[in-house]
C-alpha cells in the first residue's frame, strides 16, 4: 500500500473541475453584461488578460496583488478548518500594517529589520484577535459579530494613530516610509518582491501545521464535528485559540506585505486606501481555493490576475465601476459551490 | 367487544424503507375510529415514530396506502394532513420559544395576532380551551411555561386548526403525574366530542389507562392488537418484547472482584433543565458486565454523558476505581483507562469526513507513539496502528486511508470500539453499543465485550436492546423515568420482569 498521508487533497481534483466551470459561467455571465451595455466582451478578457499576464512586467503586478491576498485568504480557511467564519483578516491587515510601520521607524540593518518588521506585524495580528477568541469561548459571542466590530475598530484606530504617530514628516498623505533595509528584497523591479515567496512559504507552514502535527490535527477535528472532539478528550478551547490566532498572525503578516512588499509607497496612505479590501478579498480568495492553504495560491494569483487587469480593462473604455463588477461576479461564480457546502453543514 | 364507530383513518400494508436501507415498517395495517383513543405501543425502533410521521404528513411510505375518511390520501405534507384534519403533537415541541402562546397558536394561520380578527381568534381559543379543560395563559412567552403548559399549546394549536385526528407520540415524557392526570381527562372529553386519538407510548399502564385499544409494533410489524378491556400489563410486555433470540453466546461464568465504577445518589440534568437522571446508585464490578435496559430517552443519556464526563451532574457522587470523578471533564476522565464508547456513533464517536486512520487516533494524538521527531504526527505510524486495528477487530475497509463516512455502520462502530478497547482500559462504558448494526456486527461487538470482561474489566452497557441486556449481562438494572426501578442478578430478571419494569411496571 502506498504511504500516502492525508493532506487534505482528496477531491481536489474534482473542485478543480468544478471551478474551472464555475469560472467559465462567471465569464459567461459578465460577458452578456458588458454585451448589454453596449461594450465588447471580447476586447474587455483581452485586457484583462493582458494587463495581468500579458507580460512580464503585468504578472510581476498581478503577483504583488496575490502575495497579500493570499495571506488574508490563509485567515479565513483556518477559521473555517476550526468551524470558525473568521472575517476580522480585513481589520487585522490595517494593525499587521500599522505595526509593520512603526516597527520600520526603528532603523536596523538589512535583514533584521524585514524580520524585526514581520515579527511586529504578526504580533499586533495575533495580539488583535484574541479579543474575538475570549468573546466566542468564554461568552459565545458568534465570531462574525466580533470581527466586524474589530475590523470598524481597526479601522479608525488605525487611522488615528497613522495620523498622530507615524506620519511622514514631509508628507501629510501618507505614513512614513519603510526603510529599504527593512523592506522585502527587490527580485525584478519594480513590482516582483521576495514577499510572493514568502506568502507561499507561509502559506506551506500553515499546510504543514494543519495536515501535519496533533495541533493542527485536534483544529481540524474540533472544525469538522466538535462534539466527538470533545467526547475524544480534545478541549475544543485550545484548537479555538490556535485557530484565531494563526488568524491574526496571517493577517498581520498580510499588512507587512502590502506595506514593506509591494511597489510604493511603501507606508500607509492616511486613509488606509492602499489596505482596504485586501482582508475582505481574502475570504473570496479561500473560497476559490477551497480553504486549502496550497490552493489558495493558486487563487491568490488568479484573483490577483483579476485586480492587475482591472487597470487595463479601462484602457478599453470600460469604467471601473463596471471592472469591479465584473470581478465580482467572476469570484462570486467560483466561490458560490464552495459557500453553499460549508453553509450547508453549518446548518444542518 | 363494544360498537366503534365509523373508521376516520386506515392504513394498508405501509412499508417504509429509509434511504440508508433501513427498514422501518413491513406492511402495516392499522386503523381509527371516530372516538376512539387507539394506542400505538413499542420498543425504539419498533417502528411507532415512522408510522406516526407517515399519517402526518412529514415522511412519505415507500409502499401502501393512507385513507382517511374512507378516501385515499396523498399526504405530502403536514399541511396536508391537516387539511384532511390530521394533526400531531409532538414529543420535542415545535413550538417557538420567545412568542406568546397566543402567537404559536396563531402561526401559519391567516390571522394575525395583532390585527383583525386577533380577538376574534382569542375567543375561539379561550372557548377549546374551556371546552377541553386545557388552561393556558395566552399572552405567556413559551420560554416562561412549564412543558406540561407547553404541551397544552401544542394541542390547542392542533385543535384551532379543526384537527379530527389526533397524534400524541410520547405525550407523557416530560409531564408530572398531575399534568398527566389533565392530559387523560382533555383526551377524554375530546372523545366524547367525536374526536379520535392515536397516543403513542411505551408505558404501559398509561396505554391501559386511555385507550380504547392497543395495537404492538415489534420491528416494523404488527406484533399484536387488542381491546384495552381484554388486556393487561403481562399480556402487553409480551407482545412488546417478543421472545425470539436470534442467536446465543457463548458466557463463561463471572468472576466479579471490587467495584470499579460506583454511583452514588446521582442526578443530572437533561437538555431543557429538567431532572433526567432522579437520584441513581449502582457499582459495577470488575469481571462483570453491568447491563441498564430501558426505553431510550428515560435518563440514559444523560447517565451516560455524567459518566463520560461530558455533562456535568448536578448532584451525587461518580467514583472510578477510588477516585472521584464527577467533577472532571471528558479528557481528565480518559487519562485513567477507560474505554467511552458513545450512544451517537456518528455525532459523537467518530469524525465522519475524516479517514480510519486519523479517526483512530482521536483523543490520542499527542501520544509519542504517533509521533515523529519534533512537533510532527508520524502518519506512516498513524496508519500502521490503524491497519492493526483494522486487522485485529476484523474491520471492513479498503485501507487507513479510506474515509469513515464510506464505511458501513457496524464498521464505524467497530472503528469506535477498537479504538476505545485497544489499551486494555480498566472500564468500559458502552452505550447502545449495536443500535442499528446488523446481526453479525451485533454479534461480534458482544463477544467483545464479554472477552473484556472475562478479562477481568468491568463493563456497563447501556442499551434500549433487551435482548442485548439480557445475553450479556451479569447484573441487570431497569431505567425508567430516570430512576433505576430494579437492579438484580441476570437470574433473577426474566425477560418478562425487565419487559414489565421497561414498561413502568413493578410487580
Amino acid at each position: 500500500m502506498k504511504a500516502s498521508i492525508p493532506t487534505g487533497t482528496s477531491g481536489l481534483l474534482s473542485s478543480v473541475a468544478e471551478s474551472a466551470f464555475a469560472a467559465g459561467v462567471g465569464f459567461l455571465a459578465s460577458g452578456i453584461l458588458l454585451a448589454v451595455l453596449g461594450k465588447d466582451p471580447i476586447k474587455a478578457f483581452y485586457y484583462l488578460f493582458e494587463g495581468s499576464f500579458g507580460s512580464a512586467n503585468n504578472f510581476t503586478i498581478t503577483l504583488a496583488y496575490a502575495a497579500p491576498l493570499i495571506l488574508t485568504a490563509l485567515t479565513f480557511a483556518v477559521g473555517v478548518r476550526a468551524g470558525l467564519f473568521n472575517i476580522g483578516a480585513e481589520g487585522t491587515l490595517y494593525v499587521g500594517a500599522t505595526a509593520a510601520v512603526a516597527a520600520g521607524l526603528i532603523h536596523l540593518p538589512f535583514g533584521i529589520g524585514l524580520l524585526f518588521v514581520l515579527i511586529a506585524a504578526g504580533a499586533a495580528g495575533a495580539a488583535w484577535s484574541i479579543p474575538a477568541y475570549l468573546l466566542k469561548s468564554y461568552r459565545g459571542v458568534n465570531e462574525v459579530i466580533s470581527t466586524i466590530m474589530m475590523n470598524n475598530i481597526a479601522l479608525f484606530a488605525m487611522q488615528f494613530v497613522v495620523l498622530n504617530y507615524l506620519l511622514d514628516p514631509a508628507r501629510s498623505d501618507k505614513s512614513a516610509s519603510i526603510p529599504v533595509d527593512s523592506r522585502f528584497p527587490t527580485l525584478l523591479p519594480p513590482n516582483l518582491t521576495v514577499a510572493i515567496f514568502f506568502s507561499a512559504l507561509v502559506c506551506f507552514g500553515v499546510y504543514y501545521y494543519l495536515w501535519q502535527t496533533p495541533g493542527g490535527y485536534e483544529l481540524r477535528a474540533v472544525g469538522l464535528n466538535p462534539e466527538a472532539a470533545k467526547f475524544s478528550g480534545i478541549s475544543p478551547r485550545r484548537p479555538m485559540l490556535y485557530a484565531f490566532l494563526l488568524g491574526g498572525i496571517t493577517a498581520g503578516l498580510a499588512g507587512a506585505v502590502e506595506v514593506a512588499g509591494t511597489f510604493t509607497p511603501f507606508a500607509i496612505y492616511t486613509g488606509l486606501s492602499n489596505l482596504v479590501n485586501f482582508g475582505f478579498n481574502g475570504i473570496g480568495v479561500a473560497l476559490i481555493g477551497r480553504n486549502h492553504p496550497m490552493a489558495i495560491v493558486l487563487a491568490g494569483i488568479f484573483l490577483g490576475a483579476l485586480q492587475a487587469g482591472a487597470s487595463s480593462v479601462q484602457i478599453a473604455g470600460i469604467s471601473f465601476e463596471i471592472v469591479e463588477v465584473i470581478e465580482g461576479m467572476i469570484v462570486f461564480a467560483i466561490a458560490a459551490p464552495q459557500l453553499y457546502r460549508m453553509f450547508r453543514r453549518r446548518l444542518k | 367487544m363494544q360498537s366503534r364507530g365509523e373508521e376516520v383513518l386506515k392504513t394498508a400494508a405501509i412499508t417504509k424503507i429509509y434511504p440508508d436501507g433501513t427498514q422501518a415498517l413491513r406492511g402495516v395495517d392499522f386503523d381509527l375510529a371516530r372516538g376512539e383513543v387507539h394506542g400505538l405501543l413499542g420498543e425504539n425502533g419498533a417502528g411507532k415514530t415512522t408510522l406516526s410521521k407517515i399519517l402526518s404528513g412529514i415522511l412519505r411510505p415507500t409502499s401502501g396506502d393512507v385513507f382517511v375518511n374512507g378516501k385515499k390520501a396523498e399526504v405530502r405534507h403536514p399541511k396536508e394532513a391537516l387539511k384532511l384534519g390530521v394533526g400531531m403533537v409532538h414529543q420535542h415541541f415545535t413550538l417557538v420559544r420567545n412568542f406568546t402562546a397566543f402567537e404559536n397558536i396563531l402561526l401559519g394561520t391567516d390571522v394575525n395576532p395583532k390585527g383583525a380578527g386577533a380577538s376574534k381568534a382569542r375567543q375561539e381559543i379561550l372557548a377549546l380551551s374551556k371546552d377541553v379543560g386545557l388552561g393556558v395563559e395566552l399572552d405567556a412567552k413559551v420560554e416562561d411555561l412549564a412543558l406540561g403548559a407547553q404541551q397544552r399549546v401544542e394541542l390547542l394549536k392542533m385543535l384551532y386548526r379543526k384537527v379530527q385526528i389526533l397524534i400524541l407520540d410520547e405525550p407523557t415524557s416530560s409531564l408530572t403525574a398531575p399534568e398527566t392526570v389533565d392530559l387523560f381527562k382533555a383526551v377524554r372529553r375530546l372523545k366524547e366530542e367525536g374526536k379520535s386519538a392515536i397516543f403513542i407510548t411505551h408505558k404501559l399502564n398509561e396505554v391501559l389507562e386511555i385507550c380504547d385499544r392497543i395495537t404492538v409494533l415489534r420491528h416494523g410489524e404488527v406484533s399484536g392488537r387488542i381491546e384495552a378491556a381484554n388486556a393487561d400489563t403481562k399480556t402487553l410486555a409480551r407482545m412488546m418484547v417478543g421472545r425470539d433470540v436470534v442467536f446465543d453466546l457463548v458466557k463463561e461464568p463471572s468472576h466479579a472482584g471490587d467495584p470499579i465504577l460506583e454511583v452514588s445518589d446521582l442526578v443530572v440534568r437533561g437538555n431543557r433543565g429538567e431532572d433526567a437522571v432522579k437520584g441513581v446508585s449502582f457499582a459495577v464490578r470488575r469481571g462483570e458486565i453491568f447491563g441498564i435496559a430501558g426505553v431510550e430517552g428515560n435518563g440514559q443519556t444523560e447517565l451516560e454523558e455524567a459518566l463520560s464526563g461530558v455533562r456535568r451532574p448536578s448532584r451525587g457522587k461518580i467514583k472510578l476505581g477510588g477516585l472521584e470523578i464527577s467533577s472532571l471533564s471528558n479528557n481528565e476522565i480518559r487519562k485513567h483507562s477507560v474505554g467511552l464508547i458513545p450512544e451517537d456513533r456518528r455525532q459523537m464517536g467518530l469524525i465522519l469526513d475524516m479517514s480510519v486512520a486519523e479517526n483512530s487516533i482521536l483523543g490520542r494524538e499527542w501520544e509519542r507513539r504517533f509521533r515523529g521527531q519534533g512537533i510532527a504526527l508520524a502518519w506512516a505510524k498513524v496508519k500502521d496502528h490503524a491497519s492493526r486495528l483494522i486487522r485485529s477487530f476484523e474491520i471492513l475497509v479498503k485501507g487507513p486511508d479510506s474515509p469513515a463516512k464510506s464505511m458501513s455502520g457496524g464498521n464505524q462502530q467497530k472503528v469506535v470500539v477498537s479504538r476505545e478497547l485497544t489499551d486494555d482500559p480498566d472500564f468500559v462504558l458502552a452505550a447502545q453499543p449495536t443500535r442499528g448494526l446488523d446481526v453479525a456486527a451485533s454479534d461480534y461487538i458482544r463477544r467483545l465485550l464479554l472477552k473484556t470482561r472475562d478479562s477481568g474489566k468491568g463493563v456497563l452497557v447501556i442499551s434500549a436492546d433487551l435482548d442485548e441486556v439480557l445475553q450479556l449481562s451479569d447484573v441487570i438494572g431497569v431505567m425508567y423515568e430516570g430512576k433505576l426501578l430494579e437492579v438484580g442478578p441476570t437470574e433473577k430478571m426474566t425477560r418478562h420482569k425487565v419487559g414489565m419494569l421497561m414498561g413502568g411496571v413493578k410487580e
